[in-house]
């Protein structure tokens, strides 16, 4: 079976029609990782002998008839999200051997489905990231250019999946982390609503801003699974008790009408020429198919970086604290107690995620508190006014998803400021809690993908799936070369 | 540059880091053009206003504060390095 950027959906009728078994799928994807993930270090741990598991229990299910969506079909997994049993290690050396005893809820929900997991996928260190170069474990490339990073934090979920060494892949997004490296490596990836999925069981960074979501090869495919791991968890307080609906619903209804705002802030010189025409075109597409566009303003992008990194560094510095190498975790050395946490914490943790332990500490220190960490706040006020106003007149907003397509490793090593700055399109519909979807609208010259992003109103993902689906429709995606 | 040798220091206290020298000069460079970039920030001048938020837990959300079973102690102790059926540390008391 050609597996080359095989949908869920494809996957699924040759599954129950019984053109191929979930084992002998499961062993397909195994043998293409085998074969290909040398090149690409998208996955950290393989779960070889329990995909094959999985695999069995899922035939079973398939061969009484009672399959459901994702029954049988194979997923990788962001090695943030904890799996019992199974190594999780945020691409850490601090949990370099941290075997989980619990399922995060997303897990529980695909177990239910009868999911097969092929793998743990790498990722920046806990998240801490846009290149997935700050692993300590796989510094995941991108599949079209080798030299080029996948993007981040979920990097090597969308290099698993661009590379088909997956149909789909679960992330976790807290400042772009899904829609970046979708948009890097040209695949699907949608960041839902804050609140929409549990956040049990993810290893916290930004508490108020960590959302799970799917990478797939298309918004149908994020669809399906969306629904299926969606909704209110007991425990996880922030998890919405919003009524969860059939994300593939309105998927094939055609646009017209919907009225799609670009703000120009988003449009600006500090975006590539490529991009901005790439994503351009896109909204010309859509207009073509009935949308109407209107032209708005963001006036608070302008300080959405120091907002986001304040805010998120200050509850990583505070959510990172519970690393002392005692009750798991890596264990330095010292002669006394205090020695002993300074020791595992220096060693366990790399520069990224001390430098943003250190930045969090100085925004909430005496004296730094009401300068930094309550003026990103108001911030954050006035960021969900602009969208709410922007929102009054339009059903979803579109911008491009990256300021450049993916760069070359190394590019941006030794410059945080770089580094940051390079999310200034995706940190906003976090701050917001809102949903975001990325999906490829374009390539460069060299043959890069470029992404797009359509935001949505809070809890309409269903608009956003229906806006992506739309251009998805008449875009031809091109499969990297490996 | 935004930050001295002092407030790194007292940074790397509360976030239970430290650097040798060499470290200490690298980070510090790095830290003082990060929190340039936050300074950006002073510009804005909208104060917060904790009335407006709304995203607050309501406490009918929350669990009944019910005991539940847990995790088999031998299951979390797995994952600790140093162990002898409870976690080992150094002396706290000198």
């Amino acid at each position: 079976m050609d597996l080359t950027r095989a949908k869920i959906r494809d996957l699924r009728c040759a599954l129950d029609e019984k053109k191929i078994s979930a084992a002998e799928l499961c062993g397909e994807y195994l043998k293409r990782i085998e074969e290909q993930d040398k090149k690409l270090l998208s996955y950290i741990t393989v779960t070889k002998e329990k995909a094959l598991f999985d695999a069995e229990k899922a035939q079973k299910l398939i061969d009484s008839g009672k399959s459901l969506p994702l029954t049988g079909i194979p997923l990788a997994v962001k090695d943030n999200i904890c799996i019992d049993g199974v190594k999780t290690t945020c691409a850490s050396k601090m949990l370099e051997n941290f075997v989980p005893p619990y399922n995060a809820t997303v897990i529980e929900k695909l177990n239910a489905e009868g999911y097969v997991l092929l793998g743990k996928a790498s990722m920046d260190e806990f998240a801490m990231g846009g290149s997935t170069q700050t692993s300590a474990f796989a510094k995941t490339k991108n599949p079209y250019d080798t030299e080029r990073v996948p993007g981040g934090s979920s990097g090597g979920s969308a290099a698993a999946v661009a590379a088909s060494l997956a149909p789909a892949a679960l992330g976790s997004d807290t400042g772009g982390s899904i829609r970046q490296p979708a948009s890097f490596c040209g695949v699907t990836g949608i960041k839902p609503t804050y609140g929409r999925t549990s956040r049990y069981g993810l290893v916290a960074f930004a508490s108020s801003l960590d959302q799970i979501g799917p990478i797939a090869n298309d918004a149908h495919d994020c669809a399906i699974i969306l629904n299926a791991i969606c909704g209110h968890d007991r425990h996880d307080a922030t998890s919405s008790k919003t009524a969860v609906p059939d994300f593939t619903e309105k998927l094939g209804l055609p646009v017209k009408g919907m009225k799609i705002a670009l703000p120009k802030e988003f449009y600006s010189d500090a975006i590539d020429g490529d991009v901005k025409q790439s994503v351009l075109q896109a909204a010309k597409e859509l207009e073509k198919q009935g949308a109407i566009l209107t032209e708005c303003s963001m006036p608070g992008l302008k300080y959405a970086i120091p907002a986001y990194y304040l805010i998120a560094c200050a509850e990583a510095a505070s959510n990172l604290s519970r690393f002392d190498g005692i009750k798991y975790g890596f264990r330095g050395e010292g002669r006394t107690y205090g020695e002993l946490i300074v020791d595992s914490r220096n060693k366990g943790f790399g520069e990224e995620v001390k430098r943003r332990i250190l930045l969090g500490n100085y925004a909430l220190s005496s004296g730094y508190y009401d300068a930094y960490y309550k003026k990103a706040l108001a911030l954050k006020q006035e960021i969900i006014k602009e969208y709410n106003e922007i929102f009054d007149a339009c059903d979803v907003i579109l911008t491009p998803t990256a300021p450049t397509p993916a760069y070359k490793i190394g590019a941006q090593d030794n410059d945080p400021v770089k580094m940051y700055t390079a999310d200034i399109c995706t940190v906003t519909v976090n701050i917001a809690g809102l949903p975001g979807i990325s999906t490829t609208c374009g390539y460069t010259e060299n043959g890069l993908p470029i992404g797009m992003s359509v935001i949505g109103k809070r809890f309409d993902e269903q608009t956003v799936l229906q806006c992506a689906d739309a251009f998805e429709q008449v875009f031809s995606p091109a499969a990297p070369k490996l | 540059m935004a930050v001295d040798m002092k407030t790194i220091e007292h940074l790397c206290g509360l976030s239970k880091l430290s650097y040798d020298e060499k470290g200490m000069e690298k980070v510090m460079g790095e830290m003082g053009d990060i929190i340039d970039l936050m300074d950006e920030i002073k510009d804005f001048d909208l104060e917060y206003d904790d009335t407006k938020d709304g995203n607050e837990i309501r406490f009918s959300d929350t669990r009944q504060d019910v005991a539940e079973g847990s995790f088999a102690p031998e299951k979390l102790l797995a994952n600790a390095e140093n162990t002898d059926g409870c976690y080992v540390v150094p002396k706290v008391v000198e």
